[in-house]
Formats: C-alpha cells, sequence, structure tokens
C-alpha cells in the first residue's frame, strides 16, 4: 500500500501543472533592428546561440525571462525545448567555453526595457504587457 | 619547452591581466562578468570487476567534480575567460586543474577565433563530454569518451577557428571548425594505467602538434545534423621510465589519425544520435638494454542512443555502445560491448539526479587489474547514481 501512494505521489511530481495559463507571446527587438518580420528557424538559431545576425545584416542579442508561463509557452512555441533542455542547450556553450550566458530577467517590464534600450535585443513577452519603445517582429 | 604547469600558469595570467586591463576603461557592468559553476557527486556499484580504478563492487562514491568559470565580454566581438576544475574518480585526478582559458573572437557568424587551451570540438560530444548538466547521460558511452582520458582529450593549446556558413533555404547550414596547437596526455591518464601496473610510468606524460577539423551540416531536415571530424597528431615521443627510474628510455607514438562520424536527429522530445571512431596507434617503447616493445592498437569504437522527455522534468533514455580492438588477441580483452539504461530528473533549474544502469560484456575498457586481483570476470552490471547542481 505504502509502495502504491510512493509511486503515486511521484507520478503526480513528474505531471506537468495543470494550472499553466496560456497567453499570445509577441516577439520583440530593439528598434535598431531593421527587419519586420523574423523566420522560425532563425530565431531559435539566436535564443539557442547559433546566430547572431539576422538576414537584414541586423546584429541581435536575445534577452532571457527567468521563468514563468511566458517563458515555457515561448521556449514551447518557437524554440520547441522546455525550459530545463533550454539551459542544458546554454550550459553547454557556457561551459566548453563558446558563449556567454544571455541576459535573464525577473520581469515582462524588465525585458521590454532593456529591449528598448539596448541596440540588438531580441526578446519577448506577452502581448498584454505594454510594449511602447520596441518594435514587434513577426515570425513566420 | 614550457611544462603543463607552466603553461597553466601563463595562461592563467594572460586570461587574468587580460581582464583586469580592460576593466581599467570600463566599469563591471560594460564588460558582463559573468560566473558560472556546477558541482557533481556520483556513486558507483559493480556485481563483478572494479571498474575506473574504483573499489566499485564495494560501493565507491570516489566521483566528484566542482567546476567554476569566469567570462568577461569587454567589448560585443571579444569574449575572456578561464575555466577551473575539481576532478575526483577513483585514482584518476584529485587536483585542481585548467579546463580552459581562452580569448575568442568572433567576427561575425561565418567567422570567429579562440586561442589559448581551448575546447578540441572533435565527434558529437568531444567539447562537452565533461558538462554532466548539459546531457542525460551519468557516463557517456565508454569506447569512444573514455573518463578516464577525458582531461586529455578535452582541450589543446593553441586555436581554432570557426563558423557557420548558410547554404540557401533547401541545403541547410553548416558549421566548420579548424583546429591546431600542442595536445598533452597527462601523466596519469587512463591510457597509461596499464603501463604504470606493470612498473612503467611517463614521468612527463605524452604531448605533442595535433592538427583538425571537423563539419557539422544542420540539413533542411528539421533538427537533424550529420557530422564528421578528423584529428592528426604528429609524432609523440616522451621519456619513460621503469624499475622506480632505474631504466630510462622513450616511448614513441607514431603519427597518428582519428576520425569520427556521427549524427543527430531531434524531434520535439525524442532524441536519437549515433557515432563511429576509430583510434589507430603504433609505436615503441624503447628501454635499453631490454628489447623494443611495441605498440599496436586498432580501436574501433561506436554508439547508438536514444531518449525521449517523459515530462517537463523527467527525462529517460538507452543506448549501445561497442569497442573493438583489432590488434588485441581473441577474448573478453578485445572488446567492450554495453547497454545503458538512463533516467534524468530535473527538480528545478538548478539541481538534478541521474540514475543509470549498465550491462557490460568484455574487458577492453582501462581496467586497473590491481583492483581486480581475482583476475577480470567477462561480464559486470554497473549502476550510477549522481546528483548536480549547477549555477
Amino acid at each position: 500500500m505504502k509502495i502504491k501512494f510512493c509511486l503515486l505521489l511521484l507520478v503526480a511530481a513528474m505531471l506537468p501543472s495543470a494550472s499553466q495559463a496560456y497567453a499570445e507571446v509577441l516577439v520583440i527587438a530593439n528598434n535598431s533592428v531593421k527587419s519586420a518580420t523574423v523566420a522560425k528557424s532563425d530565431l531559435r538559431d539566436v535564443f539557442t546561440g547559433g546566430l547572431s545576425s539576422l538576414k537584414d545584416g541586423s546584429k541581435v542579442t536575445p534577452v532571457l525571462l527567468k521563468a514563468g508561463g511566458v517563458n515555457d509557452q515561448f521556449l514551447s512555441e518557437y524554440i520547441g525545448k522546455n525550459d530545463a533542455a533550454f539551459r542544458a542547450t546554454w550550459r553547454s556553450l557556457v561551459f566548453s567555453g563558446q558563449a556567454s550566458m544571455p541576459k535573464s530577467l525577473d520581469s515582462e517590464a524588465a525585458v521590454v526595457d532593456y529591449v528598448a534600450h539596448n541596440a540588438g535585443a531580441v526578446g519577448y513577452i506577452s502581448a498584454a504587457t505594454p510594449h511602447d519603445g520596441v518594435k514587434v517582429l513577426a515570425v513566420r | 619547452m614550457l611544462t603543463p604547469l607552466k603553461r597553466q600558469i601563463l595562461l592563467a595570467v594572460f586570461a587574468l591581466s587580460a581582464i583586469l586591463s580592460t576593466a581599467q576603461a570600463q566599469s563591471l557592468d560594460d564588460l558582463n562578468i559573468q560566473v558560472h559553476g556546477y558541482a557533481t557527486q556520483g556513486f558507483l556499484y559493480t556485481t563483478q570487476n572494479n571498474m575506473f580504478t574504483t573499489s566499485s563492487s564495494d560501493g565507491s562514491p570516489a566521483w566528484t567534480e566542482a567546476v567554476v568559470n569566469i567570462t568577461a565580454q569587454p567589448i560585443p566581438k571579444l569574449r575572456i575567460g578561464v575555466q577551473g576544475r575539481y576532478f575526483l574518480l577513483g585514482n584518476f585526478g584529485n587536483a585542481i586543474t585548467l579546463d580552459w582559458a581562452s580569448a575568442d573572437y568572433k567576427v561575425d557568424d561565418r567567422f570567429g577565433i579562440r586561442f589559448g587551451k581551448v575546447k578540441t570540438p572533435s565527434g558529437l560530444y568531444n567539447e562537452i563530454q565533461d558538462i554532466d548538466p548539459s546531457y542525460l547521460w551519468a557516463l557517456l558511452p565508454q569506447g569512444v569518451y573514455p573518463i578516464g582520458s577525458r582531461n586529455s582529450l578535452l582541450a589543446h593549446y593553441g586555436g581554432v577557428v570557426y563558423g557557420t556558413v548558410k547554404l540557401g533555404e533547401k541545403l541547410g547550414k553548416l558549421e566548420y571548425r579548424a583546429w591546431g596547437g600542442e595536445r598533452v596526455l597527462g601523466t596519469d591518464d587512463g591510457y597509461f594505467v596499464t603501463q604504470k601496473e606493470s612498473g612503467l610510468d611517463l614521468p612527463n606524460g605524452l604531448s605533442g602538434v595535433t592538427l583538425g577539423g571537423a563539419l557539422r551540416w544542420k540539413t533542411p531536415i528539421p533538427g537533424l545534423m550529420i557530422g564528421a571530424s578528423d584529428i592528426k597528431d604528429a609524432k609523440w615521443s616522451s621519456v619513460i621510465t621503469a624499475g622506480g627510474g632505474a631504466l630510462q628510455g622513450k616511448e614513441i607514438i607514431n603519427p597518428l589519425n582519428t576520425q569520427n562520424f556521427f549524427a543527430r536527429y531531434e524531434k520535439d522530445k525524442l532524441m536519437v544520435a549515433a557515432e563511429w571512431n576509430r583510434l589507430p596507434v603504433s609505436g615503441a617503447v624503447v628501454l635499453a638494454p631490454l628489447p623494443t616493445n611495441p605498440l599496436r592498437i586498432d580501436q574501433r569504437a561506436w554508439f547508438a542512443m536514444a531518449s525521449y522527455k517523459v515530462t517537463d522534468r523527467f527525462t529517460a533514455g538507452v543506448y549501445n555502445s561497442q569497442s573493438v580492438d583489432h590488434h588485441a588477441l581473441l577474448g573478453p580483452a578485445r572488446d567492450s560491448l554495453d547497454w545503458a539504461i538512463a533516467a534524468r530528473y530535473d527538480f528545478n533549474q538548478y539541481f538534478y539526479a541521474k540514475a543509470e544502469q549498465h550491462f557490460v560484456h568484455g574487458t577492453a575498457l582501462d581496467y586497473d587489474t590491481a583492483l581486480n586481483p581475482d583476475g577480470l570476470k567477462p561480464d559486470t552490471q554497473l549502476t550510477v547514481l549522481k546528483i548536480g547542481v549547477s549555477f
């Protein structure tokens, strides 16, 4: 009986939270980025350290949200990884001397502020977050 | 000729002075200084043979690693960094070593150069084989990535040029790496375990010029990467002693060519990968007045692996790894076959645990025969438990 109870607890711990809220995610960029669109494959490469400029020649730098539903949704929808796998990818680069960890911010407002004031910065927020001073990139 | 220790000190000083010199001109925030690290603790248990120079048949916790790095990016195209490591596995390591210390200048995505002590980007996993937080497995396939020789194979003194070339929408991308410098096999390298047991000692290890290149084709099929690498090492020669220094001679390794071919496919929660590797070694141990003892190894190794993310936090996988020395005598010592079942659970962004079960047949791995006084058994089961933290 105890074993069954422990197994149930283990399974419950592994299940994703049912309370995750889903909202539309926007990809935002500093106004120095020329293009208004970005290919999904290029966006994935930018956020996994494989690309530092877009097709239009704009230099770009990814900015991350530390955690939360918007972060999880962005990673799932555009990068194809969950948070643990995504951070494992960056750890490979950081600990092998190939890259520095992208800046990771606590809130969506902080992401908007950082993207607005740093040339080439690219981040992600929920559509409901005010985003004056940055441009929204359409992902195709 | 600089000893490895002197080289390490010089490189560390170089990296530090570069950071300090740029720090005079810029604030710490402008330098984008980052500090990262990780630590792991492993536990090994085997049903028969003692493995990796531990007393694993009694259960051994003698597997500890801790890594810290510091990097600075004074200007967008330049990164400077240094990483140190404490490594203990049985009789291997138990020392702090310099993992890498390099300056990296990336002109653009098509061309960059890294120099100093740098990771050697051969094969599918070589430059990240020591980065435990980045993959599922507690032990990578030992035929291709022997943990006893890891510190020797991971990095070289010299440089790497790298970049990515876009081949067009229909052909994908090609990543290239080319490198050169000096490779150093330390005195405690796993390759020398059996030599040490027979009374032979290489006080300076082995070192020599190394050149190599690697291509990784990110095909237009999303998630599919195919690659190959080739390393050419020049002739190596080093002092060898026997009988506690009573005899002195040379160990000579003829120029050798190491090839790796590999592929990986990732789709959603699934990852499959395979790699084939050949390491042909010829040389001799010359210890006058004893007759010259020839060295001949022709190791072919390969593995196939698959993993699946069962949940966001739980990943499971399996691999089959084989290694055969075509110059060895027929018998269990000629080859090694390993089936491994692995699981990893990430408690959060920082903490994780791994469990792995191996079913090993054959004794071609670098066994310490002194730790197996009753002789090696052809079959061994190995259980590995590991916990890790990274920041």
